[in-house]
């Protein structure tokens, strides 16, 4: 038996010397893997600027005015963008390990969470200045929490209804006079596109919590319903939010004028679907004009399409508003040059250049009070929806509530619970959750 | 005196002295594997412990401040329907997974096995899912299922077999086989691999024995290949158990969990929970049961595997 002879780890194998290197390089590497690893270069950097969603109709923009910037103030930034799946984490991955950035960019409605980690400096004095008066007062409020201001409003959008006049045409519908001012004109024309045209009538989506939420929302605040009551405790079951979560699933089980399984489709399926002539109607953003428009120009679709105000419920109208902060984090230890940076991004001229190239609404009132906002066939809608803009409850368990109601309103989509049971389910789980 | 003899000479020796001399022979064998002992410590038992810890706490999104809540995260998850839901969902998930894994890797490996024209190609080509990113691989099968847009459905209209798109991920009650085809898709080359492995150590003398006793291929298969197969196949298959049991990428790219939490796992639900919705005491108190559940079935199933004497 050959081993028996051995031993590996005899004195013959390696002598004392090799043993100490070998320990030593071991050593090495087991304390580079403790400690190292967390040279990002972020240390050679004067201000650390963090965004989310930068895609390439706006890298240009950003790469050009960062290097201005640096060169205005003779320093370094370190400018960052995260892919929107990963932002919250990125956020709060960086705050809680102390590595968050100085300033930031990203959606108002995140602003409790930090706000609770005494994560972001309040901004009152800028905003309270002649600087902050220039924004629209309820996209400045939107960046208020306990009363204070954590953010100035860098972007917002809002929502109006897309339909397709070719679409209208082939059903039978006045194209150019489309009425559709009430949820039930809606239905009307989508039942008249379903029995006459081949195309489905109207978009809606149901995959995803967020894109979920934020179409179905318009319906439950205009049947009069709300998400929380005035302390702040969830009231998603009202009488009138039944009624509205059952117009809305009736829109798929009962008048089938919707595509095909609305549980399949995120907002961006539906969006596409209409972008590229294959839907009546859908709610969307802005940018889906400028896209269709793009894409007719390459030769890409050739349809009409009107856009007009989301239709009124019951109790009124309402376009869901998101508006995106910028803020400066309680870390830096560059708060003037901070506030520079800021200031440097509300130049006017600087926003008008990233609205009309990104597709979101301004939010300084000059900039939109000009000519391109002001006498554009796509832009004046959502002008004109601003006086219907509501947002979201600031909740810093928005995610966790959001996720639970668009349980719900799976539910009733799927038939699986009336919009009742699915209702009353939610509210119960809610008050667990935030009692 | 060889080890050996110190083992047998002096059977009065204490085995604490017998074992402190078997410690003091190897004593730079202990002192070379040291420090890659205290950086695995440091990357794995830590977390670990601090997950353990955390599952204690009550640890809000919007606040540093953790509070002692003692077991409350793990009689809660006790008491709720969603984690029994997860539990049969997880199970589900993992069985038909592994199972499609390791029958359809079973059956391309004994094909590739034969002598057929083309082999090195068919090779190759059964490897390519595994070299595909899973996130990749999940978005492919999400276009695939789409309801407007997918082949699948392309296909199925065509045949005139539907008159239209069927939403296979926005069904609760099939959204999970329209993952799980995806995953097996994804993880079959792997086992096809580790099986023909397996398959080309069998010594072909056997077969040629059971041929002239006169075993029909069934036979073979039956008698000869999977008994010599035995070992890699439970190794095989308790790799992909543990690999489909945390399996987030595919899930999560393809349906989120969705709808209505029923491709949802507990990986899923404590990424949910833990991280979207902020809950860190919660999403720890689910990883820790996630982690017992797989370390008991890992001790069950080593168990069973070594039970015939054989060992890994």
């Amino acid at each position: 038996m050959p081993n028996d002879a051995t031993d590996p780890f005899g004195e013959e194998s390696i002598d004392r010397r090799q043993m100490m290197k070998g320990l030593g390089a071991g050593g090495i590497i087991a304390l580079a893997g403790c400690i190292g690893g967390g040279g990002d270069g972020s240390d050679d950097s004067d201000i650390q600027f963090l965004t989310m969603g930068v895609g390439d109709n706006i890298e240009d923009f950003f790469e050009e005015n960062n290097a201005q910037f640096e060169e205005e103030h003779d320093i370094t930034l370190e400018f960052t963008s995260v892919t929107w799946d990963n932002a919250q984490q990125t956020v709060n991955n960086r705050v809680d390990g102390n590595e968050a950035p100085d300033v930031g960019r990203w959606p108002a409605r995140w602003i409790p969470q930090l706000v609770g980690k005494e994560a972001l400096e309040p901004i009152d004095d800028l905003m309270e200045s002649e600087w902050g008066d220039r924004f629209y007062d309820g996209m400045a409020e939107g960046c208020m929490y306990q009363g204070s201001y954590y953010g100035a409003p860098w972007a917002a959008s809002n929502k109006c209804l897309y339909y397709n006049k070719d679409v209208f045409e082939a059903a039978g519908l006045d194209p150019e006079d489309p009425q559709l001012d009430t949820w039930d004109d809606m239905l009307a024309a989508a039942q008249q596109i379903r029995d006459e045209a081949e195309t489905p009538a109207l978009g809606l989506a149901g995959a995803d919590a967020i894109e979920t939420g934020s179409q179905y929302y318009h319906y439950h605040w205009s049947y009069g319903a709300d998400l929380i009551d005035d302390d702040s405790n969830p009231a998603v079951n009202s009488s009138e939010a039944v009624d509205a979560l059952t117009f809305y699933t009736n829109l798929h089980l009962e008048h089938e004028v919707t595509q095909s399984s609305p549980l399949s489709s995120t907002r961006q399926d539906i969006r596409q679907m209409f972008e590229t002539g294959e839907l009546g109607m859908v709610i969307a953003h802005v940018y889906t004009s400028l896209n269709i428009d793009e894409a007719k120009e390459n030769g890409e679709v050739d349809f009409d399409y009107g856009i007009v105000q989301v239709p009124a419920g019951p109790e009124g109208r309402y376009s869901l508003n998101t508006i995106d902060a910028i803020s400066i984090f309680s870390q830096t230890e560059v708060r003037d040059l901070a506030e520079e940076l800021l200031q440097f991004y509300f130049d006017e001229d600087r926003h008008f250049e990233y609205a009309t190239n990104k597709g979101f609404m301004p939010t300084i009132e000059a900039v939109g009070e000009r000519d391109h906002f002001q006498n554009s066939e796509n832009w004046a809608p959502y002008i004109e929806a601003a006086q219907y803009a509501r947002a979201r409850p600031k909740l810093s368990n928005f995610n966790e509530f959001n996720n639970r109601m668009v349980q719900a309103i799976q539910e009733a989509l799927a038939d699986q619970k009336s919009p009742q049971e699915a209702l009353d389910d939610a509210q119960s789980d809610l008050e667990d959750t935030m009692e | 005196m060889s080890i050996a003899e110190e083992y047998t000479e002096t059977p009065a020796d204490s085995r604490l002295k017998r074992s402190l001399t078997y410690l003091w022979q190897r004593r730079r064998a202990y002192l070379l594997i040291a420090p890659v002992t205290l950086f695995l410590c440091s990357v794995i038992a830590y977390p670990i412990f601090e997950t353990f810890r955390l599952s204690l706490y009550e640890s809000p999104a919007d606040s540093n401040i953790e509070t002692y809540v003692g077991l409350q995260h793990y009689v809660e998850i006790f008491n709720s329907d969603i984690f029994y839901q997860l539990l049969s969902q997880t199970g589900r998930w993992v069985v038909v997974g592994v199972a499609g894994k390791a029958l359809l890797g079973l059956l391309i490996a004994v094909h590739l096995n034969q002598d057929i024209r083309g082999r090195k190609f068919f090779r190759t080509a059964f490897l390519i899912p595994w070299g595909i990113p899973y996130a990749i691989s999940a978005v492919v099968f999400r276009w695939i299922e789409h309801p407007q847009y997918g082949y699948l459905n392309a296909v199925l209209l065509e045949l005139g077999i539907i008159d239209q798109g069927i939403g296979i991920l926005g069904n609760p009650n099939i959204a999970w086989i329209g993952v799980v085809v995806a995953d097996i898709w994804i993880g079959t080359p792997f086992m096809a691999i580790i099986f023909l492995a397996g398959l080309q150590s069998i010594p072909q003398e056997l077969y040629e024995a059971a041929a002239i006793d006169g075993a029909e291929k069934w036979q073979q298969f039956r008698y000869i290949t999977l008994p010599q197969l035995k070992p890699v196949i439970l190794i095989a298959t308790l790799l992909s158990t543990i690999w489909t049991f945390v399996s987030f990428d595919t899930i999560w790219t393809m349906t989120g969990g969705g709808p209505i939490n029923t491709t949802s796992t507990l990986v899923i639900w404590i990424y949910q929970v833990g991280l979207k919705n902020g809950n860190l005491g919660e999403g720890a108190a689910y990883s820790v049961l996630g982690f017992v559940f797989l370390f008991v079935f890992a001790i069950i199933y080593l168990r069973i595997y070594t039970s015939g004497g054989e060992e890994l």
